[in-house]
């Protein structure tokens, strides 16, 4: 991210502006209604708070506020067109352009704390983002991050490779460090700028999956705020890998970034949370896992030779035997995925192929998991998501000397 | 008349002595030149295997991809064949600058042709080490794409493209060698047009089940019993 990366139309409106307190960018596709509940739950906010909104597109903003700041409590304004593209041009953004967008016009306006709504919730929660700017306001965290209430299949890539590396790797226990609700206090976000300017020649930092790493190697605070259950896109199986190559680029990224780090790590520590979760009604999705372990069988039989680069001679056999079980009895051990992981993280670090090659030859791999996972939560009925991804995050923490092993020899260590 | 016959014979006897007198100097300009050119040959190959071998240029070439080159390689070692081959290329160019030593015009025309011919030797090299690099590349990401749409024919549409880009490139490298252009084009289209054809029935054909018993699934699935996938990856 970088503080001039805002056009020179959005600049003068920030100048214009003068400074805010806190920002809030409303990212998620949210109605009228909705962005107004949210204003007057952010008026709630103790103190003589500017709180300055901005929002994506050309939308129209709901009505404004009274710009005039009390003694008793926030006043809340929206700023038009202040999020744009970098370098001016009238495109759509991507999302990461759009984060990076939103913290370069946070710190423009000089905010303590900002924080973006990135997702919709079932059961629109107006305090949303009074919850995630509050411990900012009040100076208690640096990091405000989201946890929802999901069903057993959902969120999967942050369930199955995401959450539980970072609690392995960094010590702590974050349900969702990738938001994409997050709350970033002023020192994070100008250490975020430092990190940047400092990386010039290196891999650029992607301005939401850096935010925990950082974060965490630097032990400032970080919290999660209860939000209830996230409205979730359906999947789109054409571009599965593409989603998993976005993803997962700048989380392997950062692990080799922050290598220094991740190592000294011993054991992981849960996270302060603040709000109460909610209940969600009885969970009867199922899944169909033929499409799955087709999908598994087929990168088996054809990819060995992408995959016997990155993997060793062990993990391979046990795909093979995998890929010869009937469908009834088909299950992938937590540790044979950790390590297939962790191989992946330091192939990527090795350039070894491609990295785009890579991580998308990655999908059938991660199909495989998807379906052994749903066929043991379908077997075991008695066994909750909750108690079998716990299980999945030790197994992550109990693999951790095997990558440490990898990456520091990896030529002499290939089991 | 004896006296004529030795005459003729001393005089051809003499012709034949100073014209191999004036091929001496440039004989021995040519034996200079292969002596000096074998001696740099030598040292080159010497200073270019242990640069090579530094590299660790074998392993790096079967990663790559290369791992046929190796078994055309003598001892296997694709460094050897690099090594011998620059300096197989030295003693050549050392012989052909002896020969335009020579005072004739038919040695330096010959020499000429030559050195005019080395450029586009390199071009066409270059045309086939890169038409290879592209023709791998574009072979792994049509096969990982294949698979990751669960084609059943994956690996062959992935050989299909990287036989495509190999036959174009080795067709514009025989262009640019200027070796018998006219057949290298027929053949090339022929070639080419039958590989496309080739894929397009396969694809086609083998797609034909697929699409109707798609069709067929599409008519009879009544709309209230379209069964929503619960699985949401991000």
């Amino acid at each position: 991210m970088e503080a001039g990366s805002i056009p020179q139309q959005a600049e003068q409106t920030a100048e214009e502006t003068g400074s805010a307190d806190l920002v809030v960018g409303i990212l998620a596709e949210l109605d009228s209604e909705a962005t107004l509940r949210m204003c007057s739950a952010l008026r709630e906010l103790p103190g003589p708070l500017r709180i300055a909104i901005l929002q994506t597109g050309q939308r129209e903003s709901p009505a404004p506020s009274d710009s005039k700041t009390t003694t008793e409590c926030a006043s809340v304004f929206f700023v038009p067109s202040l999020l744009a593209n970098p370098d001016g041009s009238k495109g759509t953004m991507t999302s990461s352009e759009t984060y990076q967008s939103f913290f370069a016009a946070a710190e423009k306006l000089e905010a303590r704390g900002s924080c973006i709504i990135g997702s919709k919730l079932e059961g629109e929660l107006p305090e949303r983002a009074w919850q995630l700017v509050r411990p900012l306001s009040d100076d208690s965290a640096d990091l405000v991050l989201p946890r929802y209430t999901s069903r057993k299949f959902e969120g999967l890539l942050n369930a199955g490779i995401i959450a539980p590396m970072m609690r392995a790797l960094y010590g702590k226990r974050i349900n969702n460090p990738m938001g994409p609700d997050v709350g970033v206090s002023r020192p994070l976000l100008q250490r975020m700028l430092a990190k940047r300017a400092g990386n010039a020649g290196g891999t650029s930092l992607h301005p939401l999956a850096s935010l925990a790493p950082a974060a965490l190697c630097d032990s400032l605070r970080i919290v999660e705020v209860h939000l209830g259950a996230r409205v979730y896109r359906p999947t789109d199986w054409t571009t599965m890998s593409s989603v998993l190559a976005d993803v997962l680029s700048p989380v392997f990224s950062d692990v080799e970034r922050n290598a220094s780090c991740w190592q000294r790590a011993r054991v992981s520590a849960p996270v302060r949370a603040l709000g109460e979760p909610a209940s969600l009604g009885q969970d009867t999705g199922a899944v169909d896992t033929g499409r799955l372990i087709e999908s598994f069988q087929l990168g088996n039989r054809e990819l060995q030779e992408i995959w016997s680069p990155v993997l060793p001679p062990s993990s391979l056999f046990e795909l093979r035997k995998l890929a010869l079980l009937p469908q009834d009895q088909f299950h992938m051990p937590d540790e044979l995925w950790v390590k297939i992981v962790y191989d992946f993280a330091l192939a990527h670090r090795l350039r070894t192929i491609s990295r785009d090659h890579l991580l998308r030859s990655m999908t059938p791999l991660y199909l495989g998991w998807v379906a052994s996972y749903a066929h043991d939560l379908q077997t075991f009925g008695a066994l909750s998501s909750e108690r079998r991804l716990e299980r999945l995050s030790l197994a992550y923490e109990a693999g951790k000397s095997y990558l440490l092993s990898r990456w520091r020899w990896p030529d002499r260590f290939n089991p | 008349m004896w006296q004529q016959v030795r005459q003729a014979l001393i005089d051809s006897t003499a012709r034949f002595l100073t014209r191999f007198a004036n091929l001496l100097p440039g004989l021995a300009a040519l034996v200079i030149a292969l002596f000096l050119s074998v001696i740099s040959a030598w040292i080159l190959a010497a200073v270019l295997r242990r640069a090579l071998s530094s590299l660790h240029f074998d392993e790096r070439l079967e990663r790559w991809g290369f791992a046929g080159l190796a078994e055309w390689s003598p001892m296997n070692s694709p460094t050897r064949l690099v090594s011998r081959s620059i300096a197989a290329l030295v003693i050549v160019s050392g012989f052909l600058i002896g020969v335009s030593a020579f005072d004739f015009q038919w040695t330096s025309l010959f020499v000429q042709n030559v050195f005019a011919y080395i450029p586009a030797v390199i071009a066409a090299l270059v045309v086939l080490l890169l038409g290879n690099v592209i023709a791998r590349f574009l072979a792994r990401s049509v096969l990982i794409g294949a698979v990751n749409l669960n084609l059943q024919y994956a690996r062959f549409l992935s050989i299909g493209v990287k036989w495509i880009v190999i036959v174009l490139s080795l067709a514009m490298a025989l262009e640019h060698l200027r070796i018998a252009p006219g057949i290298v084009e027929l053949a090339f289209g022929i070639l080419f047009g039958g590989i496309v054809l080739t894929l397009s029935l396969a694809v086609g054909l083998s797609s034909k089940e697929l699409i109707s018993k798609t069709l067929e699934r599409d008519v009879k699935k009544a709309p209230s019993e379209s069964v929503e996938d619960p699985l949401r990856h991000l």
